[in-house]
């Protein structure tokens, strides 16, 4: 009881001096929210590209090794020059590996390439156009709003069918127009809409499906120069349930060297790739990025400090005949320490509830102008406010304690 | 009983206290500790302002800045064995508090048992 009425005490004292002295609490208090601020602005920021960067890399397929002729590593050290004269992965090695992998659950394959598409007036330039075998539906995680995904018999036969992403069917059926079964033309062959992908949004790796039309490989033929280079084609193996990616990587090693008669001590043609390379490559750029926010927040914050702790001294000298007649009214020195104290914590919170409210401005002003999600999240507003509380004991403690060790009389005869 | 005034030793581990705290409360937000749980940055942030407070009361030569500082070395060592955190840093730290609290314990009867 005794200690709610301090605190009562003490934020009353608080506003008290925030209402006396409206700029100079104001011009101490922006440290703390300036610090606060950059500090979880940052953080925010990280979390959110974070959060969207490994959705991305997820949406690429969990558990799944990539054959490919480049490798996903960085670096300094990345020897191009070998890499150039590898060979592509080929359509044909696709059944090498169903018919030898015992560990791969779904084995499928991928060329793309940029086209563009047209439906009567409307056109939409730059399409990703993703051609693929059948099981491509079971490596990449993806969801079909209106239609549906195609039939092994339609992949096999190459038939000229098309499943859009909602971008594209967006651009190319304005006006909640039902694309299915409506015939579109992608670089100049026709083909006949079976199914929209649902909308993701925008991806930081730019692999969102709302940019993509999906087609059958044997289709795509036609429309892409599939053994180019440029159409980046690639074997995706996803691994049986309880079968490691490194397991599954020494099998399609041997399976890869033996389908391409690769000698003993020939070095491999292929690189096998997964998705946590990617995410540790990220995981460093993340902690550069999170490092540098802490550091830029943290000075603020130190100067926010001293702001607040210089206030409490003030705070003290102007109150110090109060001080000193609560002491002779039989007020104990701890009684004294935790009022200026819960003053202190209750100033430096004001400043970093402010500080989190900016935050919060921030990322409401973004979420209209950014096709990204970015939201403050309970971890960071817990992170917003220990900071402050904390500065409010370290800078307030030392102007607290000094007013608890006052001398009553001296303290009331010093008006 | 007389208390007596703060002797160089007990003024150089305050000095170092308040330099160590001063490069310590950075990292309580730092994204490393964050990392590790929601709650965790509290806790740490916590300890080094207790650690903090404990500093104050040794420059005064109170009992209860012994105390603090004990309270905290045990909290301290218990949370960096929790979060397996046992780095050269951390050892240095843990033995520089250990010879610490022995000169601080030397000089406990004679500091103030008040506020």
């Amino acid at each position: 009881m005794v200690f709610l009425s301090l605190i009562k005490e003490s934020v009353l004292f608080a506003l008290q001096s925030l209402y006396a002295n409206k700029l100079r609490t104001f011009l101490s208090l922006l440290g703390i929210t300036i610090g606060i601020f950059a500090i979880i602005v940052v953080f925010t920021i990280v979390d959110s590209l974070e959060k969207n960067i490994r959705g991305s890399i997820e949406s690429l397929g969990e558990n799944v090794v990539f054959v490919m002729k480049w490798p996903w590593t960085f670096g300094p050290d990345y020897p191009w020059w070998k890499y150039m004269n590898r060979p592509n992965p080929e359509y044909n090695e696709l059944f090498d590996l169903q018919k030898k992998s015992k560990t791969a659950d779904a084995i499928a394959y991928r060329v793309g390439g940029r086209r563009t598409i047209k439906h009567k007036g409307n056109i939409v330039e730059n399409a990703v156009i993703t051609g693929c075998s059948y099981d491509y539906y079971k490596i990449k995680s993806f969801d079909i709003t209106e239609g549906r995904y195609f039939t092994e018999n339609e992949v096999n036969a190459g038939n000229n069918v098309a499943v859009l992403g909602s971008k594209i069917a967006e651009g190319l059926f304005p006006n909640n127009q039902f694309p299915i079964g409506k015939e579109v033309k992608i670089a100049g062959k026709k083909a006949i809409v079976i199914g929209v992908f649902k909308k993701e949004g925008e991806s930081m790796l730019g692999n969102s499906m709302d940019n993509q039309v999906v087609i059958p490989f044997h289709f795509a033929k036609y429309i892409l120069d599939v053994r180019s280079e440029s159409a980046e084609p690639y074997i995706a193996i996803k691994a049986r349930p309880g079968i490691s990616n490194a397991e599954m990587k020494d099998e399609l090693t041997g399976i890869m060297r033996s389908v391409r008669r690769l000698k003993p001590m020939v070095e491999d043609d292929f690189a096998l790739n997964e998705t946590n390379l990617l995410s540790k490559n990220f995981d460093v750029l993340f902690d550069i990025i999170g490092i540098a926010g802490w550091i830029i927040g943290g000075f603020s914050i130190l100067v926010g400090g001293f702001g607040i702790a210089n206030i409490m001294f003030v705070s003290v000298k102007e109150r110090t005949s109060i001080i000193g007649i609560q002491k002779s009214l039989g007020a104990k020195n701890y009684f004294i320490l935790l009022q200026f104290l819960c003053e202190s914590v209750f100033l430096s919170l004001i400043g970093g509830i402010f500080g989190l409210l900016l935050t919060y401005l921030i990322t409401l002003a973004a979420r209209g102008n950014i096709d990204m999600e970015i939201a403050l999240s309970y971890s960071n507003v817990i992170l917003g406010l220990t900071i402050s509380v904390l500065i409010g004991i370290i800078s307030g403690f030392v102007p607290a304690y000094s007013a608890s060790q006052l001398d009553p009389v001296e303290a009331i005869r010093s008006n | 009983m007389k208390v007596s005034e703060r002797p160089k030793i007990i003024s150089a581990i305050c000095i170092i206290g308040y330099i160590s705290v001063i490069f310590t409360f950075p990292t309580v937000f730092s994204p490393a500790i964050k990392k590790i749980g929601y709650l965790v940055p509290a806790i740490y942030g916590f300890i080094v302002a207790c650690n903090f407070m404990a500093f104050i009361g040794l420059w005064h030569m109170k009992q209860w800045g012994v105390q603090l500082f004990l309270f905290t070395f045990f909290t301290k060592t218990t949370f960096f064995i929790l979060i397996n955190d046992l780095g050269a840093s951390t050892i240095a730290g843990i033995i520089s508090s250990v010879i610490f609290s022995v000169i601080l314990l030397r000089f406990y009867p004679k500091m103030d048992v008040n506020l």
